[in-house]
């Protein structure tokens, strides 16, 4: 039984990142989505107007904590405070699975609150099989990691991106949050073939998708969330749809961000190619006769 | 290398040093203040971590990409954490000189973003620039108190009906719990009135001095407040924090702020009433 199956992973349609200018909105009218996500560390204050906000919001809608803090790849012992406050949320929101990144983001108890690139070596995935055992142990619903949008490799890195990811999943028994977006911006900014990326992911173990914009620097692209999805990356979508059957999707916009109506219309949009992809997929999931 | 480093570098397994190794020095490197490609030690090191990019990037260069976005980051979420004193050291250039120097001494110690001016306060009073000025550290200390208030512990609604229904001498030894969310500041000048006038645009002057006794709060919609209260009433609201009972709280009171226990007495159903209507009070326990 694949990891899908045995977690009974629902599909939850295409939703949106919940956002500070989108609240009141939100909260107000109730506009017609499919689910949010919220940044889980925004959360885990015990009172206040934000802690009331998600209350509000999840008794309308389903909501997944998707976190950037957790450090996974962190050469230090995980942080027990911190995951006491993620399974209070789990709870709280009765939340059908968890994500975080594949990154690391501070040593030496200094957090740098970025979504810091690992060295892919055998001893890093050793000791990232054995934090996400725990955490997913912990948290007692399945948890997934997200590839990061990244801007330098290390020379002692030995496997790929994507075997490595794909053997994490595997050996720890996780699930893959999959950031299309970030596999474009990494595939052009590391010279990798994102469509391989992709086709070489475990499809049975990609829970949810992501989908964004990102700004062209020039000589790198900048993972930004400040724009509309990249022509290029709603193929990769495409893509992706096609190996994973229906995945939920996260349209995600952090920076610049727009009227509801202009992220609505963008989540309209991941629905219909959405459809018109599935539409085209065999009725049976293709990853459940996946190896 | 220090005594510290060495204790870590034991407690480091084997198998993860070069990881450990890693990430020491990028932490470090995008925490810098210098430009990585510039610096001759730091790029040379990035060259023997680092591999160039497809694009023709150096290793400096994609290192640098993280350095930046760790500044602009940082830098922006204190923006807007200080309003106050953004405004009484002189706009956002200057704040974020301040802010630079605070980063590289008191570098992120939490996930919390919440919390990354936590010991803001505490540099201003140890600057040698801003430490002198009392109206900066007032500011500062009024900022963070809002922060503090923002996401404090919520508590369930008090039942006011407990102040009637209460027996007169069984006030004196009871024990008033406030809310999480209260800061009490002792200020030297009326800076809450500043925040208000920034916060609506309006035209602002340096506030003169004036010994202010100001609660900052979260009221029970959830929305952040500031009110001047009576020396009286400030000293009461600390001793009854401290968890001392009512009537020793009063007379406490009344001695620090050189007034007469009557006084107490004429205004305490007044006071509980306001404090109980904006939230302030928790719970009441009784003696058993």
């Amino acid at each position: 039984m694949g990891f899908r199956e045995r977690w009974s992973i629902p599909d939850l349609g295409v939703g949106v990142g919940f956002r500070k200018p989108h609240v009141v909105q939100v909260l107000r009218e109730r506009p017609a989505m499919d689910w949010f996500e919220i940044i889980s560390e925004n959360y885990f204050a015990e009172g206040g107007i934000q802690r009331r906000n998600l209350e509000e919001l999840s008794h309308a809608y389903r909501v997944v904590p998707h976190g950037v803090s957790l450090s996974i790849g962190g050469a230090e012992p995980l942080d027990a405070q911190y995951l006491g406050h993620l399974k209070s949320l789990v709870r709280r929101l009765d939340a059908p699975w968890c994500t975080d990144h594949l990154c690391w983001t501070g040593i030496g108890h200094v957090d740098v609150h970025d979504l810091l690139p690992l060295p892919f070596t055998r001893q890093t995935l050793d000791h990232v099989v054995e934090r996400v055992k725990r955490v997913q142990g912990e948290l007692e619903v399945p948890f997934a990691l997200e590839n990061a949008s990244s801007y330098m490799e290390f020379r002692e890195s030995t496997i790929p991106e994507h075997e490595f990811l794909a053997e994490l999943a595997e050996r720890a028994d996780c699930g893959i949050l999959l950031d299309v977006n970030n596999v474009f911006v990494s595939a052009y900014n590391h010279g990798f073939d994102a469509r391989a990326y992709i086709d070489a992911l475990p499809a049975d173990r990609v829970i949810q998708m992501h989908l964004a914009g990102h700004t062209d620097r020039g000589a790198y692209l900048l993972d930004t969330h400040s724009d509309h999805v990249k022509a290029e990356v709603w193929e990769l979508y495409r893509r992706a749809l096609s190996r994973c059957g229906a995945t939920s999707t996260i349209v995600e916009w952090d920076e610049s961000i727009p009227a509801w109506d202009v992220l609505a219309a963008e989540a309209s949009q991941a629905r219909a190619v959405r459809d018109a992809v599935l539409s085209t997929v065999p009725r049976e999931q293709p990853w459940a006769s996946a190896t | 290398m220090g005594e510290r480093d060495v204790d870590e570098r034991r407690a480091v397994p084997r198998e993860l040093r070069g990881l450990v190794e890693i990430q020491r020095f990028v932490s470090d490197a995008v925490r810098g203040l210098d430009d990585i490609p510039r610096d001759p030690a730091l790029a040379g090191h990035a060259e023997s971590l680092i591999v160039p990019s497809a694009r023709g990037m150096t290793p400096p260069e994609r290192l640098e990409v993280y350095r930046e976005q760790f500044w602009l980051r940082h830098l922006a979420n204190l923006d807007e954490d200080f309003p106050t004193l953004t405004w009484v050291v002189g706009g956002r250039e200057a704040f974020r000189a301040l802010t630079t120097g605070y980063l590289r001494a008191c570098p992120p110690r939490t996930w919390d973003l919440q919390r990354l001016g936590a010991d803001l306060p505490g540099y201003i009073a140890r600057d040698p620039r801003w430490g002198s000025d009392p109206l900066a550290r007032d500011a500062a200390r009024l900022d963070w108190a809002f922060m503090e208030a923002f996401d404090a512990p919520d508590s369930p609604p008090f039942d006011a009906r407990i102040l009637a229904s209460t027996p007169e001498d069984a006030w004196p030894s009871a024990r008033i719990d406030l809310h999480a969310s209260l800061r009490l500041l002792p200020l030297g000048h009326p800076v809450h009135d500043l925040r208000l006038a920034l916060q609506r645009g309006a035209e602002v002057e340096r506030p003169v001095v004036e010994a202010t006794h100001v609660v900052v709060y979260r009221d029970p919609a959830c929305f952040l407040r500031t009110m001047k209260i009576a020396p009286l009433a400030f000293e009461l609201l600390e001793t009854l924090r401290s968890g001392t009972p009512l009537g020793e709280a009063c007379e406490a009171a009344a001695g620090a702020s050189q007034s007469d226990p009557s006084e107490i007495g004429e205004r305490l159903g007044g006071w509980f009433q306001q404090w109980t209507a904006e939230g302030w009070i928790r719970a009441v326990r009784f003696e058993a």
